[in-house]
């Protein structure tokens, strides 16, 4: 793999589409740093003013963002873990490869982490001006608590959408574990459970999530309140949905507040066209998917930076 | 109050609320019932219980004192 040459990119640019001939390595276990969130997060991400700052980023996964913000952003130094052990090697290399003058800027914490569950990685967080995370926003289609709350809303969950691809936990995470979190309810236990965490081992460093806003920006906003934070949205864009993409989660979302009197306090966030101009429900996406799985639908991925109120 | 076992939706707002009881009850044996629900001291409960219908009986809306 060839080095880019950083010398002649102007400080500021954004390079989530690599430089011809030039790409990270991207194994199937790795979500693909080329798809447009990466390309939010890393937009929001120059616009954070990070020069000079400790970033710890959740979630490293291919290293595509590390690199990002050493070349790019100025940040005085980076650190960094994965759930999946591999990453954290792979994204050594691809650091290596992406950013070399500013490699030693990188300091992964090795080993399986979740979330910043070990002495290592809460030791790092503790040192560290901004936390970034990049985190699923839903429950593992084979989460037993889940299938039982999903038939009784009598949705299917559609077919291969259970199977486990390599990239598997980049996707999903196991919702019945997060149980305890309030913004569980609405996939984003995960989310709640690491500023949790930064809340008591990093009570004065700044935030800053990517999340697709297919559950509706109000109630991502609601989590970082709740939590004893002040979010702002720093960049959002519009993207197209993966083909194959299960919202099956969202469905039953919307048709548990069926009946209730509350359902227009809940209505999930996607879109018919790229310019955003038709809104539609989880369920109106869902029946538009039915009749054609290969329907485009789009949402809004945003980039929220969110300050403890009490710093 | 001491509460225990409770299901905590403080922070939460009503739909999110709801859907966090329906989640809870699903698969709970009647004689788990009534659910505790922590809820934040402004609350509507009674909008909350209206939402509940017959499920409303299931569960016992509590706040922490302020």
């Amino acid at each position: 793999m060839p080095d880019l040459n950083v010398d002649e990119m102007p400080s500021g640019t954004s390079v989530p589409v690599p430089a011809k001939g030039v790409s990270p390595e991207v194994p199937d276990f790795a979500f693909d740093p080329t798809d447009p969130w990466t390309e939010t997060f890393q937009k929001g991400l120059e616009r954070a003013g990070l020069s000079g700052k400790r970033i710890y980023e959740v979630g490293i996964g291919t290293g595509t963002n590390v690199a990002f913000l050493l070349r790019m952003c100025g940040a005085a130094h980076v650190s960094g873990s994965d759930l999946d052990p591999r990453l954290v090697v792979l994204a050594e290399r691809n650091v290596r490869s992406l950013a070399p003058e500013k490699a030693n800027l990188f300091h992964p914490v090795r080993g399986a982490v979740s979330l910043i569950d070990t002495e290592e990685a809460r030791a790092r967080i503790a040192e560290t001006d901004v936390i970034i995370a990049c985190l699923p926003q839903v429950g593992d289609p084979g989460d037993r608590r889940l299938t039982a709350f999903r038939k009784a809303q009598a949705v299917e969950l559609p077919e291969g959408a259970g199977e486990k691809a390599d990239d598997h936990i980049a996707h999903y995470y196991p919702w019945a574990a997060f149980d305890e979190y309030p913004f569980n309810s609405v996939g984003l236990g995960l989310n709640e459970a690491l500023l949790h965490r930064i809340r008591d081992h990093a009570p004065t460093a700044q935030v800053i999530m990517n999340f697709g806003c297919r559950i509706g920006t109000d109630i991502i906003f609601e989590l970082f309140e709740a939590n004893g934070f002040r979010p702002e949205k720093l960049h959002s864009q519009i993207v197209r949905q993966d083909a194959g993409t299960d919202i099956s989660f969202f469905v039953m979302l919307e048709k548990a507040l069926r009946g209730t009197g509350l359902e227009k306090d809940l209505v999930c966030a996607f879109f018919a066209d790229e310019g955003a101009l038709r809104p539609l429900s989880a369920s109106e996406a869902q029946d538009l998917l039915d009749r054609d799985p290969d329907t485009p639908l789009y949402h809004e991925v945003c980039v929220i930076r969110a300050v403890p109120v009490a710093a | 109050m001491e509460v225990t076992n409770a299901i905590d939706c403080n922070g939460l707002s009503a739909a999110p609320t709801l859907l966090r009881i329906k989640q809870a009850l699903v698969g709970l044996v009647d004689d788990a019932l009534p659910l505790e629900i922590l809820v934040d001291a402004d609350c509507d409960r009674d909008r909350l219980r209206r939402s509940l219908g017959l499920q409303g009986d299931a569960v016992r809306l509590v706040s922490r004192p302020q």
